[in-house]
């Protein structure tokens, strides 16, 4: 009995321990709703390649040695990139800051879980354009509110290897010898050296090969064709009962879209492409694909191993692989009658671009301290900074002229409006699912004939009904089934 | 006779070879596939890797700036180690005490459980985050071994089906030498179960080290997640790093049960069937 009052005794003092430690350990986790009354930590929210390439340490060990008199530092919120606001900002878990997209952070806008900032508040506000502000932008009770601050644009690009540049391109594939190959200039050409290659390699390699059930990746085939996502009412103010994806000459598009997935792999209809396209374009096995530019290290690391494995040094590889990965802009023109096999080219190319940026979270306790990070990390330094680590095209304008190249050509396309800015409303959750099934129903139509099945986009009339209904679908999903 | 014999040991030995393979085929590829020296799945020379080397592996555990796999490790067996220990002790002492002492709530208790533990565990979700968040344990470790423990006892029926097995005399010959209840339950009735003990451990071990949908809802920090959590979080080209994050995940537990197979299969066995 002696022992087992003994044994319940330490049982009870481990308990008590147990207890004691979890408390511990639950204060730690905290860090900003705890911080003492000197010290403001504030946890920083950054996307995964900002931190994998370093750019975050550079930002955080920057900030926090400006500020170290001031009483203020910044962590990393060590979270997951897309980590949900709504979930865990209201408990006290989220992060301060939080680095996203357009569309993600105006979602949190319109349910009030970031704050409405003043621009004059922030230095960069006088360098960076209207378009990019404007996606940032929330009207309430027909007053506006920004609710982020744009820090760079993002665009579709397509990604190549210089070193396959077919042998004398200047003289076969540059009719206006103006020094750059047709293919980037036209979708028709594109087209036209995607079908050389599938026919010359008897369907080993492949033009473009692209993820074809993406609408980001493919809206151009839309929007080019005076598609678009939500219309707008007279007040300027996004209408997301006017769908736009059965617009004008879109089935037009679609059908070159149909045309374009012929001479691709059938990897293109489904997602499997977007995770193969970084080896499969530095193998050589496609020739280019499309993606984000903040992939572009995602296809720099692919292409250096390909080096390594030719037998090359590290350094070697490394230096090679910076000068045979190109990134370009997206074909500019496009054909009006959707005719991809003809040499007519005549309509601009209009691609669906984002604007990511910082929003501040409605949950935070240290809102100043929070304008201070912001205006810090999108001072002229950080974002050229940013630009040079990150390879991603800033909405500043002085930065974007500074740095030049792609980056530059990416910021003249916003303002130019060849960009489709994603709108900043939460409706636009509900366009991605029933898009991405009819494109990829569209790209397998592509196949169909060849394995003997019944072809179900013929004709341009099949094409604007799966439009419209995808559109009744998204309707649908918006205002009946989300109700 | 003796032909008939032999083919059927022929066709039995084939049949099983057969299902063996198809079993043992993705776990081939997956071992495979993290031995991959590119990393990508995508370049492979039809179903297996080009080429092989230990670069994932060493990767694995050197390359932690995005994805610290020791970290996640650690917290899986500190989480696991825990709910081990507090969850075998509660299972049977609730187990033993529905074996042997009557009392008047003992069957509307075990009908309770019963129906209880019908229920998916994954339907109290909401609320049992909601109940973390007030105790403010989200991001805690403790908030989970604090849940599995608090859930095991509902499956004790196992271990009661293997106590009802001893011998009610044997009870009754240590209570005429004097023993007490907790005498009787450390003296006679511990080492007795050795079987159900070492499987009581086992799947209360197993459980945590694999589960997915609790710690993916209550550890929000990355340094936080285990290795479960984690892989799901690998980016799209980190194939080989999740196939050897998977792999290397599962061999503590494989050891575990090849080493001490003989006490599970008696475990599970004689607390199934009650003589």
């Amino acid at each position: 009995m002696k022992y087992m009052k003994k044994g319940l005794a330490l049982t009870l003092t481990a308990a008590l321990s147990i207890g004691l430690c979890a408390c511990g350990s639950s204060k730690q986790a905290d860090t900003a709703s705890q911080a003492g009354a000197e010290q403001i930590t504030l946890r920083i929210l950054e996307n995964d390649t900002a931190k994998s390439e370093g750019y975050l340490d550079e930002l955080l060990n920057a900030f926090n040695e400006a500020y170290k008199d001031k009483g203020i530092q910044a962590v990393d919120a060590n979270m997951e990139e897309y980590s949900n606001l709504a979930e865990n900002g209201p408990y006290g878990y989220g992060p301060d800051v939080l680095y996203q997209a357009n569309d993600k952070l105006m979602a949190y806008a319109e349910d009030k879980h970031i704050m409405a900032l003043d621009r004059s508040s922030f230095e960069c506000a006088e360098q960076i354009p209207d378009e990019a502000w404007d996606a940032f932008t929330v009207t309430v009770d027909g007053k506006q509110y920004t609710c982020g601050i744009p820090v760079n644009v993002q665009e579709p690009m397509l990604f190549y290897r210089k070193d396959l540049l077919p042998e004398g391109w200047e003289s076969t594939w540059d009719a206006d010898g103006n020094g750059t190959p047709d293919f980037f200039e036209s979708w028709n050409s594109l087209y036209q050296y995607s079908k050389t290659i599938v026919d010359s390699s008897n369907g080993e390699k492949y033009g473009l090969a692209a993820p074809c059930n993406d609408l980001y990746m493919m809206a151009e085939f839309i929007f080019s064709y005076g598609g678009y996502v939500f219309g707008q009412n007279e007040d300027g103010t996004v209408n997301s009962e006017d769908i736009g994806f059965a617009a004008k000459d879109a089935a037009k598009g679609i059908s070159a879209l149909r045309e374009f997935a012929g001479v691709m792999n059938e990897e293109c209809i489904d997602d499997s492409i977007k995770q193969s396209r970084y080896s499969k374009v530095a193998d050589g096995t496609y020739f280019c694909s499309i993606s984000t530019p903040d992939t572009y290290v995602l296809f720099y690391d692919r292409l250096k191993e390909v080096y390594q494995a030719e037998g090359l040094s590290e350094d070697e590889a490394a230096q090679k692989a910076t000068e045979n990965l190109g990134m370009v802009e997206l074909p500019g023109k496009m054909p009006s009658d959707g005719e991809l096999d003809s040499d007519k080219a005549d309509l601009d190319t209009v691609v669906m671009g984002g604007v990511n940026g910082y929003g501040i979270s409605a949950y935070t306790e240290h809102k100043d301290a929070c304008i201070e990070f912001v205006n810090f990390a999108t001072s002229y330094e950080m974002i050229t900074k940013r630009a040079e680590i990150l390879g991603v095209a800033p909405t500043r304008s002085d930065v974007a002229s500074s740095i030049g190249g792609v980056t530059n050509m990416i910021f003249e396309s916003l303002n130019a409006g060849h960009i489709y800015l994603m709108p900043s409303v939460k409706a636009v959750d509900q366009i991605w699912d029933p898009m991405q099934t009819l494109l990829s129903d569209v790209a397998k139509d592509a196949f169909r004939e060849s394995k003997g099945e019944n072809v179900k986009y013929a004709d341009e009339s099949a094409i604007q009904e799966a439009l419209e209904k995808a559109s009744k679908s998204i309707y649908d999903a918006i205002y009946t089934l989300a109700n | 006779m003796k032909k008939e014999k032999i083919s059927e040991v022929i066709i039995t030995y084939a049949i099983l070879i057969l299902v063996s393979f198809v079993f043992f085929f993705p776990v081939l590829w997956l071992v495979l596939a993290s031995f991959s020296s590119t990393g990508s799945i995508y370049d492979y020379d039809g179903f297996f890797p080009k080429s092989y080397s230990v670069a994932t592996y060493i990767k694995l555990f050197n390359d932690t700036q995005m994805y610290d796999y020791p970290s996640w490790l650690k917290n899986t067996l500190f989480v696991s180690g825990f709910s081990c220990v507090i969850s075998t002790v509660l299972v049977i002492l609730t187990a033993y005490t529905m074996s042997r002492f009557k009392f008047k709530m003992r069957k509307p208790l075990m009908k309770t459980t019963l129906v209880l533990s019908m229920f998916p565990s994954f339907m109290g979700m909401t609320a049992v985050y909601l109940i973390m968040i007030n105790f403010n344990m989200i991001n805690n470790l403790w908030s989970l071994i604090l849940i599995y423990s608090a859930g095991a006892p509902m499956g004790y029926l196992v271990q009661k089906g293997y106590f009802d097995t001893i011998s009610a005399s044997i009870y009754e010959a240590a209570r005429i030498d004097g023993a007490s209840n907790p005498t009787i339950f450390w003296k006679v009735t511990l080492p007795l179960s050795k079987p159900i003990l070492v499987y009581t451990a086992l799947t209360s071990f197993a459980w945590p080290w694999s589960d997915f949908i609790l710690p993916n809802m209550l550890l929000k920090n990355r340094d936080l997640w285990t290795v479960a959590v984690g892989l799901t979080h690998l980016g799209e080209t980190e194939f080989s790093r999740f196939a050897a994050g998977a792999i290397f995940i599962a061999v503590p537990i494989v050891i575990l049960y090849f080493s001490l197979s003989g006490f599970l299969v008696a475990g599970v066995s004689d607390g199934a069937v009650k003589q």
